[in-house]
């Protein structure tokens, strides 16, 4: 019985080629950082504020990517978001470390539970990965809540201090937004150059058809664990960020809706694209703003706009013609 | 993404060049869905009510100049992360500088970072203790809260109707801890320590096991605090199920309407209620009968406090001269003393809880559910009640 | 405290509890042993059914039975329509139809919101009263589900069993190849399987409208109940999923009864994850092919 994966879709896929990347051209990179520089000139402090949740929501949903090109789909993203922010902030508050090593071991948290968790659970494929992070995830939520000494529970942990490099401290936007665009555009370089080195290539064969990669030698299991760790690691790495710049956490902000969030950015954008992030996160970021006030009409939008792209566009929209010229992918 | 940011940024500057009038922002930050969405929606009501009673009159008229007020709403849906979000974009793009709300302990404790760096007037409901103090001079508080009433409450409880075994059943967030600390305070000082508290996740629906282990106790009251309305509700019901005889007790805020209306009057038969308001008296009348005809829906028992708040808050601007200077804004409302409000004589207390006279302070009635209604058994005052 | 009456009742709470998520599980399991899709709008059917209820008996006053009924055929017919017009390109599709079920979920909890409002409304009681065991308190109201979950649980044996589309349905879930070989049209019984599950959803929702509350939130719950009754059980296994649900629905009783409420909830996830890694396919459940 033929068992689709996530990239076999409406038509046959040209000779299950996995998405090889020219090199996105000159053109678009320029683009992207004239996009990178153009926050710094806003007056108005609110479209800073967008526009550093937007590269936050980039770096976080590349970290998505990477995972789902082999395969397989984290419903507990936001989960390791989470692990990376309360662990850098309890380390930071409590511990009194510096902004720089709280982040690494926020980060380096979420990428072990990510490896932890993977290492028992990837071999299950399909349907029941996805259901067991979502378990994860919840577990993850309720036991911040439960762990109310340590994590302030309900609550939350407010007062949380700037990120500080180097002993100055990034307290204002567009400070921050210097930190937050960089790391952005290194996301979206990272997927580029890796997934042009052979590994990259393995992990997007792994992703086109499981069965094909074990038996041309490469570890499926392995190239899974690997692409689950490294994601979850940069939503830790996100969490961390996105901790210092709100000022505050609470398990709500962890939360399933969380996770789908990143999922509708990523499908929407386009899975298997290095610009998919990118768009997912420029178009969808945003919206909730323009909304507020009904909440309601956003979010069926939000979810016919899903249906609509899986059935027409499922490669996303990174996968239209102009968007493919720009980052010089072939389907 | 250029275009789009400048197809934005035109809309906006249209919509502001159309509003040559003056106009007052007053931004509101509330829980209008989820648990909270009763209160919170109370309070909108509640502001909303006072903005259209000073445009009646041609605006708000402060230092010469008349401002018509409007209010913007978002909803915080009883959450932190959302609050802050909420509370950033009224501030900085709506450019408000005051904020009626949060509704919740947990989102209020969010935003105050962000509101007294600004110095952002709010008038918020949260029952915490730890929103007010003198580090956030911005902040007040128009309800009265278990820590104002507990005391008063149990007290009375214990010497008026003789109840000795109480259990105790607290959501386990912000307002739910702080209560749980307040009110078993409050038991043991009157010499009656609660016999059981169980704590219970916000979204739970199935009370079974937690109403269990309260009966297997042998309590004869449960203490249903200031869990929201739907939720109260839904534990007399499955209480009265479980076959609990007992009496409800509800040290917290007011809820009676919707928990009648979601357990029925039989269920609730003899509850102990406090009321910030005496239902009889024509003011209150007045006002529920307004709220009722243009929501359709009855009055919930904080909105008088938000709409006494929000009309002092424009005292406060009048006397002070200023919709803008808030520093001049919050010494003029802090000293306004026996403002003659819906809820009676109301002035400004707290200094002994909380180191900053920022809380409201009204009298109240403890009352009993008979028939669906609260009728008033008692008086109080913050130092007791006969 | 007495130990025997709160292990009883702990015990009866449990059982009636674990009926109570037999029924909301087993449509779920239906529409995966089907189609394959682990239909995360699961819960929002399952909101549906109890609010055509609440209108039927507060607004038109139905007799709740009638009322039962109406939510039962209505989400039927919306579920085989929704099948057709938009899940039928992911047939098969595992990962792309639990995305797409995402979508829709949200799309039906925002209307039901915009059409509601957030505001948790009442219904009036099935029943009242209790019936006493001992020392051990039944409410009527949970009994009046419960026995109604066994009547609905028969009809769908006897569905499955002993009528054509039934059969024909449990040979689908069995091998789909196999199935389409023996003439059986699978057309048919995508949207069959797809609707009887929504509408089985939409019966548990009706039935559970009195004794919870009705607002457009309730289905979260039911969907997680689902999830880790079908994986506990076995994703497709009926048999997995009655064994599965009397086994949560008793160990959170006696974790809530005992301890408190959110120690229970995370040992219960702690346990499912730890049968899924030693058994993966659940208690119940077959082989992946």
């Amino acid at each position: 019985m033929t068992r689709h994966s996530i990239f076999t879709l409406a038509g046959p896929s040209p000779g299950g080629a996995a998405t090889h990347s020219r090199g996105a051209s000159a053109v678009a990179w320029l683009l992207l950082a004239a996009l990178a520089i153009m926050p710094l000139g806003f007056s108005s402090a609110f479209y800073v504020h967008l526009a550093i949740l937007i590269c936050l929501n980039i770096f976080i949903v590349s970290g998505l990517a990477l995972v789902t090109r082999t395969g397989q789909l984290s419903l507990c993203h936001a989960a390791f978001i989470g692990i990376g922010a309360y662990v850098s902030v309890l380390s930071e508050m409590r511990l009194g470390l510096p902004f720089l090593a709280a982040a690494a071991l926020g980060t380096a948290a979420a990428a072990l539970t990510a490896y932890l968790l993977g290492s028992a659970i990837l071999r299950l494929r399909g349907v029941y990965f996805v259901l067991i992070t979502f378990a994860f995830g919840e577990l993850f939520r309720l036991f911040m809540l439960d762990a109310a000494t340590v994590t302030g529970g309900a609550n939350g942990i407010a007062k949380i201090p700037a990120a500080s490099l180097l002993g100055y401290a990034l307290d204002t936007r567009k400070l921050f937004y210097c930190l937050a665009a960089p790391l952005a555009l290194a996301s979206i370089g990272f997927l580029a150059a890796f997934f042009r080195t052979a590994k990259g290539h393995a992990l997007d064969a792994v992703g086109e058809n499981p069965g094909l990669a074990e038996s041309s030698g490469i570890s499926v299991r392995k190239s899974q664990l690997f692409a689950f760790t490294v994601g979850s690691g940069m939503a830790g790495l996100g969490g961390v960020l996105l901790s210092r710049y709100v000022g505050y956490i609470s398990p709500e902000s962890f939360s399933a809706q969380v996770s789908i969030a990143a999922i509708i950015m990523l499908v929407v954008g386009g899975r298997t694209s290095i610009a998919g992030p990118l768009i997912g996160a420029l178009i969808m970021t945003p919206l909730p703003e323009l909304f507020r006030g009904a909440v309601q009409s956003q979010n069926i939008f939000y979810g016919v706009t899903l249906i609509l792209i899986l059935r027409f566009l499922p490669k996303g929209i990174a996968s239209l013609g102009l968007m493919r010229r720009l980052t010089g992918e072939r389907p | 993404m250029m275009k789009k940011t400048l197809i934005l940024a035109s809309l906006f500057a249209a919509a502001g060049a159309a509003n040559a009038q003056e106009t007052l922002k007053i931004g509101a930050v509330l829980a209008l869905s989820g648990p909270g969405a009763a209160w919170g929606q109370g309070m909108q009501y509640a502001a909303q009510f006072a903005a259209d009673d000073v445009n009646a009159k041609g605006g708000l008229e402060v230092d010469g100049k008349k401002y018509k007020v409007e209010i913007i709403a978002y909803d915080d849906k009883y959450q932190a992360n959302e609050a802050v979000t909420a509370v950033n974009r009224l501030i900085f793009e709506d450019k408000v500088r005051y904020v009626i709300g949060p509704t919740g302990s947990a989102p209020a404790l969010a935003i105050q970072p962000v509101t007294e760096k600004n110095k952002v007037i709010i008038m918020t409901l949260a029952f915490t203790a730890k929103a007010m103090g003198p580090d956030k001079p911005y902040t007040f508080r128009p309800v009265l809260t278990t820590v104002e009433t507990a005391g008063p409450q149990v007290a009375w409880l214990s010497k008026a109707l003789g109840i000795k075994k109480v259990g105790g059943l607290f959501v386990s967030d912000e307002s739910g801890q702080q209560q749980h600390e307040w009110l078993s305070k409050a038991y043991k000082d009157a010499g009656i320590p609660l016999a059981a508290s169980e704590f219970f996740d916000r979204d739970r629906v199935d009370m079974m096991p937690l109403i269990t282990r309260l009966m297997a106790k042998g309590v004869e009251a449960i203490e249903l605090n200031g869990i929201s309305p739907t939720t109260a509700g839904l534990i007399a019901k499955q209480a009265r199920e479980l076959g609990f005889k007992g009496r409800f007790i509800r040290s917290g805020g007011p809820a009676t309407a919707e928990i009648v209306n979601v357990a029925g009057a039989k269920t609730v038969e003899g509850m102990i209620v406090y009321t910030q308001f005496d239902p009889d008296d024509p003011k209150v009348k007045t006002y529920a009968t307004r709220y009722s005809d243009k929501y359709n829906k009855p009055m919930n028992g904080f909105s008088p406090s938000f709409y006494d708040g929000t009309h002092m808050l424009f005292e406060a601007m009048a006397k002070a001269g200023t919709v803008t200077d808030t520093d001049k804004v919050r010494a003029a409302l802090e000293s306004i003393k026996d403002y003659p409000g819906v809820l009676g004589n109301t002035s400004w207390a707290g200094q002994e809880t909380y180191g900053i006279n920022h809380q409201v302070d009204t009298p109240f009635y403890l009352s009993e559910v008979v028939a669906g209604k609260e009728v008033i058994r008692a008086r109080c005052t913050m130092a007791g009640c006969e | 405290m007495d130990i025997s009456f709160l292990l009883g009742q702990a015990l009866t709470n449990g059982l009636i509890v674990g009926l109570l998520y037999l029924l909301m599980a087993i449509g779920f399991t239906l529409v995966f042993g089907v189609m394959r899709i682990a239909n995360f709008a699961h819960g929002e059917f399952y909101m549906l059914g109890a609010f055509i209820a609440f209108i039927c008996v507060t607004q038109w006053g139905l007799p709740y039975m009638l009322s039962v009924l109406v939510a039962f055929v209505l989400t039927l017919a919306l579920g085989w329509v929704l099948e057709l017009a938009i899940l039928k390109p992911f047939r098969g599709d595992e990962l792309n139809g639990l995305i797409a079920t995402l979508g829709l979920g949200m799309v039906i909890q925002n209307v039901a919101l915009m059409a509601f409002g957030p505001d948790p409304q009442s219904m009036p009681p099935a029943a009242e009263g209790v019936v006493m065991l001992g020392k051990i308190v039944m409410p009527l109201s949970r009994l009046y589900v419960v026995a109604f979950s066994a009547v609905v649980l028969v009809a769908l044996y006897v569905f499955l069993m002993h009528s054509k589309a039934g059969r024909a349905l449990r040979a689908v879930v069995q091998d789909m190849e196999i199935a389409s070989s023996y003439g059986i049209r699978s057309s048919a019984a995508y949207p069959l399987g797809f609707a009887l599950g929504v509408a089985l959803a939409a019966i548990a929702g009706a039935l559970m409208a009195p004794v919870f509350s009705v607002s457009p939130f309730i289905g979260g719950a039911p969907l997680f109940k689902a999830f880790i009754v079908v994986v506990l059980g076995g994703l497709g296994s009926i048999g997995g999923a009655v064994l599965a649900s009397l086994l949560l629905g008793i160990s959170e009783s006696l974790g809530s009864t005992f301890f408190d409420g959110s120690t229970a909830d995370m040992l219960i996830f702690a346990l499912v994850i730890l049968v899924l890694v030693v058994r993966p396919t659940g208690l119940l459940g077959r082989a992946e092919h």
